[in-house]
């Protein structure tokens, strides 16, 4: 099957959704959200057998024109299998947050406004899906465009809630700020380059006397990319958003956001970093530095965190320095050697299964304990054992602990970063996981030592929350020893 | 275009973008974009991109500034208080203007390949008009020595541009069912 078809039957999805919803009457909504993910887990599969033009040059569809916009090799379709299973993963946390979703749309005991939650969410996946297929700014831009707007309305969707709709607010203005960015310096990259398709770039490259105006677009391009993934200059939204918005959003946002943020950063510097590239020096350095900053941001602005959404916030800045880091140790992939994009896609795969993990814990202590701090996770060992000891796994993995599928990831980082001799960056990347172990043990801490509030819910996960906790949790272990079947997809 | 119609057009958008942030009654600042729009719309038409152009004052001074007058006026917003500006934030704004200044001149000081713009004269269109196929309307018109730039930005965008065109269908709808989702109106609710 050509690959375009994959976006074309999620859009299909979502519109079916859509109207399904509209015209079913029904009190529960949960159906939406279920259907949608058994109709995104059918295309799931679909992408595996997913083919491009050069694996079957004698069809009639592998000259069509439309592969002049978009292309299809191993990291297109890994990066479509990650957002179709983040998305699934996500729906399945909204529909056990749906109560919570109804208490702040309508009133109580009405999911009446809660439908257009779940299509909203399939339209952002085939974003992400077109974003890792673009082949030219136009089309990456459109594609992340997509995706943005459908987290705008995600983000504030609780619209009964005033910290959702702050939430919202600060998302969308300083979402308009990154754009403009994007597309200036976007302006500036064609200006230079005198193209827009990415594969034209080399070329255009090879022929250049000035780079400086190139310089400056691709500088600007970074600020709106930044903004994506949650990297400095543009980190300032993360905490903020992260809080306020509805926690299935938050997952999703820290997750497919920051995935897609990082296949569209990838495939724009690509022909930029390649060997023998005029700006590839400069570049280096300005990455490095980036992902210095957001490192140590991240990780020291996240030890004084009570909140926890917060906390998970600024870990997410961490974990984007962790990425960036890669991005500037860039090596193309060689002869049984992973090259950056590997490593980044292997990274972001580990990292989906620990955050997802953590949320879907984290959105059920919302509903039971009715708040979000680390106290809320007080003597969650004395109430419910095997939850409490699950969330342990997670946040290890997330500090990075060995055996974990976080080790795993952060090696293949560091030793990136070592082979590219990035000293510097890999001494401050130390302070960050150091002080990773800090605050990501502080819930332990919480969970096993602290007793539980007299009144505290024992905190029990629904069925799909708890199928979703324990396949993630033992999906964390398994790859910490065993991650070939992720390397083997790239 | 002549230069000083650059600097006239220049200058229009300039005032009309300082004015926008300095009034403080919000329909001031919105006939202010206006202006700077019209100045905007003058330079595209300076740059022979007249569609643009005249979209520009069709679609964004006409229809977007219009909404954003009604929903002033219906939302009745008034008049903004005295601001109390910090000094760190106002140090830290002209900060980074002047840094992206900075930059900007730095960019615009070496020598840039300056490519001029193909004039506009019957031969170029003729030349143009080999690109296309005979009996189409963009072939007729510029073999006259007209410039059908409405048909030929249609034929760039359905051809060139064609997915990135139909993702932002998908694109509008998402916005369409956002808008509806975040602002319909709330059922009484039962107590």
């Amino acid at each position: 099957m050509p690959a375009y078809y994959l976006e074309a039957l999620v859009v299909f999805l979502g519109i079916l959704l859509l109207i399904a919803e509209a015209f079913v009457p029904s009190k529960n909504k949960s159906w939406v959200g279920l259907s949608a993910a058994a109709g995104l887990t059918f295309i799931l599969i679909l992408a595996f057998l997913a083919v491009g033009p050069q694996d079957r040059p004698d069809k009639d569809w592998a000259s069509w024109p439309l592969w002049n916009f978009y292309q299809f090799d191993a990291v297109a379709r890994f990066f479509k299998i990650f957002s179709l299973t983040a998305t699934i993963l996500v729906l399945l946390m909204a529909v056990d947050f749906r109560g919570l979703l109804a208490r702040f749309t309508d009133h109580p005991g009405s999911e009446e406004s809660t439908g257009e939650y779940y299509p909203l969410m399939v339209f952002a996946c085939a974003g992400m899906m077109w974003l890792a297929s673009a082949n030219n700014l136009a089309g990456a831009f459109v594609a992340v465009e997509l995706v943005t707007i459908s987290f705008y309305v995600l983000v504030a969707y609780l619209r009964r809630n005033i910290g959702s709709l702050e939430a919202g607010v600060k998302y969308v203005i300083l979402g308009a700020l990154s754009t403009a960015f994007l597309v200036y310096g976007i302006a500036w990259v064609f200006g230079s380059t005198g193209t827009m398709m990415l594969s034209d770039m080399p070329e255009a490259l090879s022929a250049m006397e000035n780079t400086r105006p190139l310089l400056f677009g691709i500088a600007l391009v970074l600020v709106g990319i930044g903004f994506k993934v949650g990297a400095v200059p543009m980190q300032g939204w993360i905490p903020d958003v992260y809080q306020g918005a509805p926690t299935p959003t938050t997952a999703f946002l820290s997750v497919g956001s920051k995935a897609a943020g990082f296949i569209f950063l990838i495939r724009f510097l690509e022909p930029f970093l390649a060997e023998g590239s005029p700006v590839r020096g400069q570049l280096i350095t300005l990455l490095a530095i980036l992902a210095g900053a957001t490192l140590l941001l991240g990780n020291l602005a996240a030890i004084p965190q009570t909140n926890f959404k917060r906390l998970l916030g600024y870990s997410s800045i961490a974990h984007a320095g962790f990425l960036l880091m890669a991005v500037a140790a860039w090596r193309p992939q060689g002869e049984g050697v992973l090259g950056s994009p590997q490593v980044v896609a292997f990274y972001l795969a580990t990292y989906l299964v620990m955050t997802l993990g953590v949320f879907f814990i984290l959105a059920q202590v919302r509903i039971q304990r009715d708040g979000e701090e680390v106290s809320h996770f007080n003597g969650l060992a004395k109430t419910n054992p095997h939850l409490a000891f699950g969330l342990t796994v997670l946040m290890a993995a997330l500090a990075g602990l060995p055996l974990t599928a976080g080790f795993i990831g952060k090696f293949l980082v560091f030793s990136l970063a070592v082979q590219a001799g990035l000293w510097p960056l890999i001494g401050i990347a130390f302070i960050g996981v150091g002080a990773g172990f800090y605050y990501y043990l502080k819930l332990v801490r919480a969970m096993w030592w602290v007793d539980p509030a007299p009144d505290a819910a024992p905190v029990e996960l629904p069925a799909f929350s708890r199928a979703a906790v324990v396949t993630l949790v033992a999906l964390t272990l398994i790859l910490g020893v065993f991650f070939q079947p992720i390397l083997n997809l790239l | 275009m002549p230069q000083y119609l650059f600097w006239f057009f220049a200058t229009i958008m300039l005032i009309g973008g300082l004015a926008v942030v300095s009034f403080k009654n919000p329909v001031a600042s919105a006939i202010s974009v206006v202006t700077c729009f019209l100045g905007l719309a003058g330079l595209f038409i300076g740059l022979s991109a007249f569609f643009v152009g005249i979209i520009q004052i069709l679609v964004y001074a006409g229809a977007v500034m219009v909404l954003f007058l009604f929903i002033i006026m219906l939302l009745d917003i008034r008049a903004e208080k005295a601001r109390n500006l910090s000094w760190l934030a106002t140090a830290g704004g002209v900060g980074l203007v002047a840094f992206f200044t900075i930059q900007l001149v730095g960019v615009l000081g070496e020598p840039l390949p300056n490519q001029q713009a193909p004039p506009l004269d019957p031969e170029t269109m003729a030349a143009a008009a080999e690109n296309f196929r005979e009996d189409t309307r963009i072939a007729q018109s510029l073999g006259e020595g007209g410039l059908p730039d409405v048909h030929l930005i249609g034929h760039k965008l359905f051809t060139e541009y064609n997915l990135p065109l139909q993702i932002l269908g998908v694109l509008l709808l998402v916005a369409t069912v956002g808008v509806v989702v975040l602002s319909k109106r709330q059922p009484e609710r039962e107590s």
